[in-house]
């Protein structure tokens, strides 16, 4: 729609007639700012656009594939799907497009997705396939839904009731139990009393991503109603896609705002940030180490809070009522960067590309899956920088993050070292 | 009618020539390139009588030759095969002098030494090379590339809008002179790019083979308030030209330049010859000469400014350069060049290249700065194959830019009556420029035989201009023999 | 729509199955679309199609052999760096070759001798942080740091940063092209040496070939590699600064500063303009159209309305904002002088300095990236002529007039459409104005008044960029040289017998004209029939 009723529901493709056929190719999607532009290297932020090159995978080319695909011009095909889906949806373009004309590219290509499944051509096999795990057993690994709780250990001390329930995540609970142990021994240390879901399922990011939104809609209001039956004040995770799918994504599909989903949703970087500042954590034990920190994308650029809105598209493409565009301003940039700081021993240089100029790990939102070659490319163009910048490890606020860039770095044998956060956070209390 | 009716109508008369004394003051120049001597001399005064004059000649398929300045170094008006010799000297007149936008309109037969005096009468001055002859053409030497001793304006080259006559005979304006009407328009021609084509990088460095330019625009600047000519003896070239890298990006400065003792005596000796031959002696290998001057607000402060600049980098970081007020055991010598660089030679003094023996070749090429050191050495071995005494040869470095690259020329001396010297110096030419671009000197104005040397190395770029010339000079009439035509 | 089979084979054989494609989806990636120039109108319209295949060549070689093969098998193509020029960067025929050039981003800088040179991909940004590394810096031309720094060169180029050097014509140096017809001009000392360091000719200068003014969009060849100018900056690093959008680059105050002058009128501000060239200082200068302040100011495209609909024709009739800048390119003591002169300039006219940011959003690193079409989400500069000051103000004044009878379709400007600035040390002056409306209305009005400048330059007789593929080259042709059309077509015909580059360009907006059926009725100039 280009003028008159307009709203930011994504289950409507023409909600974003306009976003997709304003797209002017001025690149700054693809393009780091040209502000914090480096030079000839590490110049990009679209992983999609830099590694299958034709204009078709960056933003620009998938604007007007969409509004062919809105207009009835544009027949499903594998390379319609590989341009949908062949892409992190990391939010890049969405922030480098806000930066001059403040198009909805995210959610543009969020619709698109919505759109090929319901035109019944999405997602790709391998989606399906997880979307069945997560239906039988969720979890999205297939793993047997009992052992979700397997991460605990005796040492860790779990609230029967409390402010703050720690949502795991499935990557925590299943193959990276040291993220979900480290996480509660922090909160533990921290004098933070913690409690668990009593049945965690899983956070339905990827089924959102893909474009499944009638069941990842199902997941989310299962999910939100279990949370808000626990008296939770504050969800807390420690998983950046969980972050976003919490705070955005959930919000976003049940058409509510983020502050009405009645608990804050915080990730454990800014706990822990907080804790420091106010002393009620110290970092104390020394971790010697040159590392660099790598920008999660769903707990940086993509993690501004959700506010459903709709409206009036009228002249020269103005709306009303007003509406505060998220421009991934306002994402947690500072405060890991607050934590590893203070942590004594650290030496923190920075990734070229940093902040809302990061360039994703290639894992997320359904790209593992579908494309892992493509996944493992862009984590090899992450451990690249990483060197280049003189980094013996780079950190991570994601297990997403941190278990690409481990294969990646395993199988092509590098002794760059990968954490999570949370390591180092405990090994700084404990030692 | 004949041809030879024809133009005396055009031109009338009195602007005709083909008296055979009249042809062979054409058929030849100060070069070593050869004779070639014209069928017809004709003066024009107007654009419309060249217009005309073209026409016959494509008519008739005879060649034209244009030439606009009395006195020639490079033979690129000795005509090849015959024709007519367009001599546009009686167009000379100074068009506008615009104060506002800094600009000269001036017709091709304008003198250096004119524009340079009227120009003066209003404040302004206008970009030189070194000490061009006053009888040449200001047009025409910017318009051939010369290059300047002045490096500090970002912007470089002075040439804006043009007149041309096509070799087919149009009248055609350049740039922004191409507006209806021009110059009675809001457009003043100060832009020389389009419309379309870059036409005007067509006519440069063309030598007269691409059409007839009758007038052009060029910038001029202001007259500087006050100066300092500033010298430092050069025994290590390499080590200077370091420091000139270092302190010509920072803008300082008007004119800069390095000249060996053999042409720095020849330009500033008073006394004939034993000036020459003292100052030769004594004058140190090489000296650089930089003037620092001050504009038209708060001058003593920028003259104070720029010193601070160049006290604190010789004192960091180049030590050995000596930069003074003075040139040491030269008393005056500053009150001597600063004439000389901001005015075209004296009418009245015999040309200080052909002072000192009458005759003088000069090989000039665009270079990287740090390469200038090894070409004079080729130079001095090459000169030293033909028993040429090194002493005689003249040299000068004009930085460009920024010192982003610069102009390497040498002045071969010589006896232009002795047949002697002129075979010797001719093939002394023909060897030195052969091996000076083999090593990377760059001829981007390939006059005579230059020409050959350069196309035949270059025939991808030759091909090129030949499909271009074509368009414009479809029967080959712009001084044909010219160049790669 | 697509090449033929025969050609596509031969085509895939040069430069590998991975790299091109005739898949309507790939294709449909190219299509043009809103372009940062002349976003949502007429020409993009009628004139513009999607590729029938794209390529995407690594090396000059590559290009050559190309462009070869489509001489063979009577392949149109386009030469393609970033597609940000808009409509015109895109294919104009059906079944054309769209040369996709991005993967040609090599790069080497000599800061020495003050060159970069660059392949088709690597864009003004990188160019400009690479060297300012290393103590230079480079006009970001007004198209934006995101433009093809090889494409803008030769198309436009130009800015405030402009005010010591002008047009980017002085820029060029060696430079390699590949004709129509596939054979290769290297040009510059590239012509004779592997070393494009410098630019000027071999006797004439065949960079003429490249542009005019503004440039040929492709029609007379690619160019493959060019070696820029840089030109020497200062040392001290301009820090970038904000998270997105509110990214600027904080200045070292007292190596690079921007100061504001409210002036008292239009003519004080060329004055000033002229005082500051008499006196040699500066590094920019230019008039800031009030709603530049506007876009500064507002957060998002409502904002910017907001404030813009509060201003009027009184309020902009006294609103002249000068806009300086300063950089101590060889010391503080040169930037302190400066800084004393023009404060005495402005005193002596009668302006007062404003509070000014120490930073830079802009004109370093990003240029018209940061808002032109935040407000309407199109523009177009419908003319913009480098020539004098003198000019310059007439011109804009002149236009103010006329874009009156085309407002609306246009944004209202309240008589202030455009600004001006000073070049070549007050060489030359610069005026552009742009204009905006609303790309989901009727645009027939702006297309209009887009020919209706055209006109009014050749009326008026002012000079304007917008010549050869810009405006109907029947109509501007006899207006301006005179017949300057004849030599380009003649030229083009020597060099492209085929009309394989580009096609239509240059004569597509004459197309545009012809076929468009808003257009016609404004035709009043001769024409022989169009191929």
């Amino acid at each position: 729609m280009l003028k008159g009723k307009v709203s930011l529901d994504v289950t409507n493709l023409d909600n974003f007639e306009y976003d997709m056929s304003k797209c002017i190719k001025c690149k700054g999607c693809y393009w780091v700012d040209h502000i914090y532009m480096p030079g000839v290297n590490f110049s990009t932020r679209c992983p999609s656009a830099t590694r299958y090159i034709f204009d078709s995978y960056g933003a620009y080319g998938k604007m007007r594939i969409g509004l062919a695909m809105l207009e009835g011009r544009m027949e499903y095909s594998d390379e319609l799907l590989k341009t949908l889906y062949a892409c992190t949806l990391c939010g890049a373009c969405d922030v480098g497009c806000k930066r001059n004309l403040d198009l909805e590219i995210e959610l543009s290509l969020e619709a698109l997705r919505i759109k090929a499944v319901k035109d019944g051509k999405g997602p790709m096999p391998a989606h399906k396939k997880v979307a069945k795990k997560i239906t039988e057993k969720h979890n999205r690994f297939g793993s047997p839904h009992q052992n979700r709780n397997k991460w605990l250990t005796k040492d860790i001390k779990v609230a029967a009731k409390a402010d703050v329930l720690y949502f795991v995540g499935c990557s925590a609970a299943y193959t990276n139990p040291e993220i979900a142990r480290a996480t509660a021994k922090i909160l533990n240390a921290a004098g933070t009393p913690f409690m668990l879901m009593p049945d965690e399922w899983c956070c339905g990011n990827m089924l959102y991503s893909v474009g499944m939104i009638d069941e990842a809609r199902e997941l989310a209001r299962r999910n939100l109603e279990a949370v808000r039956k626990s008296g939770a004040k504050t969800l807390l995770v420690s998983c950046a896609e969980g972050y976003r799918t919490w705070k955005v994504d959930y919000p976003k599909m049940l058409d509510i705002s983020t502050d009405d989903l009645g608990f804050k949703v915080v990730h454990l970087t800014e706990l822990v940030d907080e804790l420091i500042k106010q002393e009620a954590l110290k970092l104390t034990k020394p971790v010697d180490m040159r590392l660099t920190y790598h920008d999660s994308c769903s707990l940086s650029r993509l993690s501004d809070p959700w506010t459903p809105w709709k409206g009036e598209r009228g002249k020269w493409g103005m709306v009303s009522p007003g509406l505060e565009r998220r421009r991934g301003t306002g994402g947690i940039y500072q405060q890991p960067r607050d934590i590893l700081n203070a942590i004594p021993g650290v030496e923190l240089v920075e990734m070229i590309r940093m902040k809302e100029n990061a360039f994703c790990c290639g894992a997320g939102r359904g790209t593992q899956e579908a494309f892992p070659d493509f996944a493992a490319w862009a984590a090899e163009q992450r451990l690249f920088e990483a060197k280049t910048v003189g980094a013996e490890a780079i950190v991570a606020t994601c297990p997403w993050c941190k278990d690409n860039f481990a294969r990646v770095a395993r199988q092509n044998g590098e002794d760059l070292k990968i954490y999570d956060i949370s390591e180092l956070i405990l090994a700084s209390i404990e030692g | 009618m004949t041809v030879k009716s024809k133009l005396r109508e055009i031109v009338g008369p009195d602007n005709f020539s083909d008296d055979p004394e009249v042809l062979d003051k054409y058929s030849k120049d100060f070069s070593l390139v050869p004779a070639g001597v014209p069928n017809y001399v004709v003066k024009p005064k107007t654009v419309e009588e060249v217009q005309k004059i073209i026409q016959l000649a494509n008519k008739n398929r005879l060649p034209v030759v244009p030439t606009s300045s009395m006195v020639h170094f490079n033979g690129a008006a000795i005509p090849k095969q015959g024709g007519i010799i367009a001599d546009l000297t009686r167009m000379n007149r100074i068009l506008e002098i615009d104060e506002f936008n800094r600009r000269v309109r001036m017709e091709v037969g304008v003198t250096w030494e004119k524009a340079a005096r009227e120009l003066a009468k209003k404040g302004f001055r206008l970009m030189m090379p070194l000490a061009p002859h006053p009888m040449r053409s200001a047009v025409i030497d910017h318009l051939e590339r010369e290059v300047i001793t002045n490096t500090v304006y970002d912007y470089g080259e002075p040439l804006q809008s043009m007149e041309v006559v096509w070799p087919t005979g149009e009248i055609f304006r350049t740039g922004s002179a191409s507006v209806a009407g021009y110059p009675d328009s809001p457009s003043k021609g100060a832009n020389p790019s389009g419309p379309g084509l870059d036409f005007y990088r067509l006519l440069q460095g063309a030598q007269g083979t691409m059409g007839i330019v009758t007038w052009a625009n060029l910038k001029i600047e202001y007259m500087t308030t006050v100066d300092r000519v500033l010298f430092a003896p050069v025994d290590d070239l390499d080590y200077t030209i370091d420091f000139l890298h270092r302190i010509l990006k920072l803008r300082i400065g008007q004119e800069c330049l390095l000249l060996d003792n053999t042409d720095l005596a020849a330009l500033v000796s008073e006394n004939w010859p034993d000036d020459f031959e003292e100052l030769r002696a004594t004058l140190p290998p090489w000296t650089l000469i930089l003037v620092i001057s001050g504009m038209a607000r708060r001058p003593e402060e920028k003259l104070k400014y720029e010193e601070n600049m160049l006290k604190d980098i010789i004192k960091n970081e180049f030590s050995e350069i000596q930069l003074d007020n003075n040139l040491p055991g030269f008393p005056g010598m500053g009150r001597k060049l600063l004439p000389l660089l901001r005015q075209p030679w004296p009418k009245k003094t015999p040309y200080w290249k052909n002072r000192y023996l009458g005759g003088c070749q000069s090989i000039f090429f665009i270079t990287r700065p740090g390469m200038a050191p090894q070409f004079t050495d080729m130079m001095e071995e090459v000169a030293a194959q033909y028993g040429y005494p090194v002493d005689d040869i003249g040299g000068y470095i004009q930085p460009i830019e920024h010192n982003r690259a610069c102009q390497m020329q040498f002045d071969i001396f010589y006896d232009p009556d002795s047949e002697v010297d002129v075979e010797l110096v001719r093939s002394l030419y023909r060897d030195a420029i052969s091996v000076l671009a083999s090593q990377g000197a760059l001829f981007t104005r390939p006059y005579g035989e230059l020409a050959d040397l350069v196309y035949e190395s270059a025939t991808g770029y030759a091909t090129a201009l030949r499909r271009v010339k074509k368009v414009f000079d479809p029967n080959n009439i712009m001084n044909p023999g010219t160049l790669c035509y | 729509m697509a090449i033929s089979k025969e050609a596509y084979k031969v085509l895939e054989a040069i430069v590998g199955d991975e790299y091109i494609s005739s898949d309507p989806v790939v294709c449909e990636g190219y299509r043009s679309g809103p372009g940062g120039y002349e976003a949502g109108l007429g020409y993009e319209r009628v004139m513009t199609k999607v590729p029938g295949c794209v390529i995407l060549p690594l090396t000059t070689e590559e290009v050559q052999k190309i462009v070869k093969v489509c001489n063979r098998y009577k392949v149109p193509y386009v030469p393609y760096s970033t597609g940000w020029y808009g409509p015109r960067s895109h294919c104009h025929v059906d079944d054309e070759l769209l040369i996709d050039l991005k993967r040609m981003d090599d790069f080497e800088i000599d800061e020495k001798h003050l060159y970069a040179v660059v392949g088709s991909g690597v864009i003004y940004s990188q160019l400009q942080e690479e060297a300012m590394k290393r103590g230079c810096y480079i006009i970001v031309g007004g198209g934006g740091s995101q433009c093809s720094a090889i494409a803008n060169m030769l198309g436009d180029g130009w800015s405030p940063l402009s005010y010591r050097i002008g047009l980017p014509h002085r820029r060029i140096l060696g430079t390699e092209l590949v004709l129509p017809d596939g054979e290769l001009v290297k040009m510059g000392s590239l012509a004779l040496q592997d070393d494009p360091f410098w630019g000027d000719g071999l006797g004439p200068d065949l960079r003429g070939l490249l542009r005019g003014f503004t440039g040929l969009r492709g029609c007379l060849g690619i160019v493959t590699k060019m070696a820029i100018k840089l030109l020497p900056f200062q040392p001290e690093k301009l820090e970038p600064t904000g998270i997105s959008p509110h990214t600027s680059l904080q200045l070292p105050v007292n190596r690079v500063k921007w100061i504001n002058f409210t002036m008292p009128s239009k003519e004080s501000m060329k004055k000033a303009m002229f005082e500051m060239a008499r006196a040699e200082i500066g590094a920019g200068a230019t008039k800031v159209p009030i709603f530049w302040r506007a876009i500064a100011k507002a957060s998002c495209k409502e904002e910017y309305w907001d404030i813009w609909s509060k201003e009027s024709e009184e309020t902009i009739k006294d609103f002249h904002l000068l806009r300086v800048l300063l950089v101590g390119f060889g010391s503080e003591e040169q930037m302190e002088y400066e800084e004393r002169v023009l404060n005495d300039i402005i005193t002596e006219i009668g302006g007062e300095a404003r509070r000014t940011r120490p930073s830079d959003e802009s004109w370093f690193k990003n240029a018209d990236s940061a808002g032109m079409w935040l407000m309407c989400g199109g523009y177009v500069s419908v003319d913009y002529v480098i020539e004098t000051l003198e000019h310059a103000l007439p011109h804009g004044e002149n236009y103010a007039e006329l874009k009156k009878k085309f407002t609306p379709p246009l944004m209202p400007d309240y008589g202030d459409p455009g600004w001006f600035q000073s070049f070549e040390l007050g060489h030359q002056g610069y005026s552009e104005f742009l204009v905006y409306w609303d790309p989901d209305e009727n645009t027939d009005g702006v297309d209009q008044f887009y020919l209706e400048t055209s006109k009014e330059n050749i009326r008026k007789r002012f000079y304007t960029s917008l010549l050869g593929p810009h405006q109907p080259l029947y109509l501007t042709g006899p207006a301006y040289g005179p017949n300057y059309h004849k030599w380009m077509l003649a030229v083009k015909d020597e060099f492209d017998p085929n009309f394989l580059s580009h096609p239509p360009v240059p004569l597509a907006h004459d197309e545009f004209v012809e076929r468009a059926e808003w257009m016609r009725p404004m035709k009043d100039w001769k024409s022989p029939k169009l191929p």
